[in-house]
């Protein structure tokens, strides 16, 4: 069974050096905590790039598509025939693409963030502390039970001002 | 560095507007706790939300006289048949622009001064947004009917017409309403999330862990919400251009003189942004007193602000001016004569209005004396936000009451109905947002973490800046 160890740190460098050891000596699996987001501490953690970025496309598309398809399809189904005039037309309706388009590109990016960042979530108990939201960085190291020493010996000789072990 | 000094030192050399910082914010620790010290109720809070009540009580009995009695209570006189609640409405969704501006543009332009401003100027947007959504609602006369206003294909023989701008119109406000919304509410969740685990009360606890989404502050999630939020302003960035656009399409659509142009949506957008930041002040500028945030809402911050009002007020004034060049240089004998009696004419008196204070008083912001001054900042937001429902009606009211045809030629006065529908759309949203005052962080608390150094254990490493 994974167990795991916290380390609860004051200093953004104390942090970034914890993290690194961590994963050079592939302790275990990290998870990272900060009340506010830190490059260094991205850089330490070196995650994948972001796939956000496919939702807003897949969004924008359906959006812009079904904007202009509703227009096109309520003005044939109900048709409001003017003489010289063509019953659908693009520029006009364009209006509609880009607003659909932005609605549902950023519905879908939210969805997205939302299904990533693995929210909404029941509870925030499980390696977290309240602190991190404050001001405290934090370290949950999750690990195998004969990994737990080496962790928390880790966590302690880079400044974590509390270790505690955690399942 | 100028930025570094005493943040309300009252005069310094023009600074670089991406680099605002906050010398007197030292630790997270601070932010937390003086930008949540906001969420008690004071005596004034009360006073303010007694005021705000009072003139809604007027708008609803405004809204119950007009409906029992008709729409001929308001001051409609043909052919002017868009009074005091369609300019009411351009007003509000002008207000509007500047959350959004402020929130995504600026974020873009990575514009520091925007750090602190944002979050209010976001819920100004959205609650803007609501009360200019009530208007057509209250314009139409019968409100129950409302949702004809929906273009949606039905077999009752309201048919959409996807030609037209009041059309486009609905869209346009439904999606900025939305991603307004999703964005403010997006950049409260790390933000909820610190005032849940500061909750006492079960019960509070209990609300605000359902509104946080079990948020953890995790790397995962930072990542994922930073680049999220990097899309959300990318794509709110032309919406912000594109609304205000779609609603001078209202009038720019028509062949009327004075609207039929094709200055108008620049001419708007430019105008909304610069009502919405002197909205911005008007709130901003008080609460930076009242609650002691004057470190945080620095004058650096007003100035730069400030230099925006003055940018976009040359722009509306250039606008104005272009419009009588357009009238004169197109020959068109009703636009000259529809110019010359909006001026000299008529209604002299509202375009003078508009005028001063939208292209005169503002000239004032050359002067970085007055730039740094909040007591006057203030002042003239109220002649802009004043200028700026004056611009409307000039738009509005000369344009329909001065048509082509000399034998329709008219009048407006608006009634005791009209005026109190508009101090009550005043009272409506003043008492959104001082509810949210008291609910929610009013100022960003992580991004505004992101600008204070966070604490080392080695001082000679210096990280600077973190953010997304």
């Amino acid at each position: 069974m994974m167990q795991g160890m916290l380390g609860v740190f004051a200093e953004l460098d104390s942090t970034v050096e914890a993290i690194e050891e961590l994963k050079h000596k592939q302790v275990g699996k990290l998870t990272v905590f900060s009340p506010t987001p830190r490059h260094e501490l991205e850089h330490a953690v070196d995650p994948p790039q972001s796939p956000v970025r496919k939702f807003t496309l897949i969004g924008a598309l359906s959006g812009v598509c079904f904007g202009y398809w509703i227009a096109i399809w309520g003005s044939n189904y109900w048709p409001l025939v003017v003489g010289g005039k063509a019953i659908s037309t693009w520029l006009p309706y364009t209006v509609f693409g880009f607003e659909v388009m932005v609605m549902v590109g950023c519905l879908s990016t939210v969805f997205g963030m939302f299904y990533l960042a693995g929210i909404p979530r029941l509870t925030t108990t499980v390696g977290y502390d309240p602190a991190f939201s404050h001001g405290s960085y934090g370290v949950w190291c999750e690990c195998a039970p004969e990994k737990l020493a080496e962790a928390e010996a880790i966590l302690r000789r880079h400044g974590a001002v509390e270790v505690r072990g955690d399942r | 560095m100028a930025t570094l000094a005493h943040p309300d030192e009252p005069r310094r050399p023009n600074i670089a507007t991406a680099d605002v910082q906050l010398p007197a914010v030292k630790d997270y620790e601070q932010v937390d706790r003086e930008i949540l010290s906001i969420l008690q109720p004071t005596k004034a809070w009360f006073g303010g939300l007694l005021i705000a009540l009072a003139c809604l009580g007027l708008g609803i009995f405004s809204w119950v006289y007009q409906i029992h009695q008709g729409l001929g209570v308001a001051g409609y006189n043909p052919p002017v048949m868009w009074g005091v609640y369609i300019i009411t409405f351009v007003f509000w969704v002008g207000i509007g622009h500047a959350g959004t501006l402020i929130s995504a543009i600026l974020y873009l332009f990575r514009a520091g001064f925007r750090t602190t401003i944002y979050r209010a100027a976001e819920a100004m947007t959205v609650f803007a947004v609501m009360t200019a959504g009530l208007f057509p609602i209250i314009h139409i006369g019968r409100p129950w009917k409302f949702f004809w206003l929906i273009p949606y294909p039905n077999w009752r023989l309201i048919w959409p017409n996807f030609k037209s701008p009041l059309v486009w119109d609905v869209f346009a406000i439904t999606t900025y309403l939305t991603i307004s919304t999703t964005f403010l509410f997006v950049g409260l969740i790390p933000d909820i999330a610190v005032l849940r685990d500061r909750e006492t009360n079960p019960i509070r606890k209990q609300i605000l862990s359902v509104l946080s989404f079990g948020w953890r502050n995790t790397e995962r999630e930072w990542r994922h919400f930073a680049r999220a939020y990097l899309f959300l302003a990318a794509f709110s960035t032309p919406l912000v251009l594109s609304v205000h656009s779609v609603v001078s399409f209202d009038f720019a659509m028509g062949i009327v003189p004075g609207w039929h142009t094709t200055i108008f949506p620049p001419y708007f957008v430019a105008g909304a942004i610069f009502s919405g930041f002197a909205m911005v002040w008007t709130i901003i500028i008080p609460m930076r007193r009242w609650f002691g945030l004057r470190h945080y809402v620095t004058l650096n911050h007003l100035d730069a602000t400030a230099k925006m009002v003055l940018f976009t007020s040359l722009v509306v004034g250039c606008a104005y001016l272009v419009e009588f060049f357009i009238a004169w240089y197109g020959g068109v004998k009703y636009e000259q004569d529809y110019f010359w009696n909006r001026v000299f004419g008529q209604w002299w008196w509202a375009a003078w209005i508009m005028l001063t204070c939208n292209m005169i008083l503002p000239l004032s912001l050359f002067s970085q004396k007055l730039r740094r001054n909040p007591t006057w900042l203030w002042i003239l937001s109220i002649f802009i936000n004043i200028g700026m429902w004056f611009e409307r009606f000039v738009i509005v009211v000369p344009s329909l009451s001065h048509d082509v045809e000399p034998w329709q030629w008219s009048s407006y006065v608006p009634t005791w109905v009209d005026y109190g529908l508009l101090i009550g759309s005043f009272g409506w949203f003043f008492m959104w947002f001082l509810l949210f005052v008291k609910q929610l962080p009013v100022m960003a608390l992580a991004e505004i973490k992101e600008i204070v150094p966070p604490k080392m254990k080695h001082k000679h490493k210096s990280h600077g800046h973190g953010g997304h």
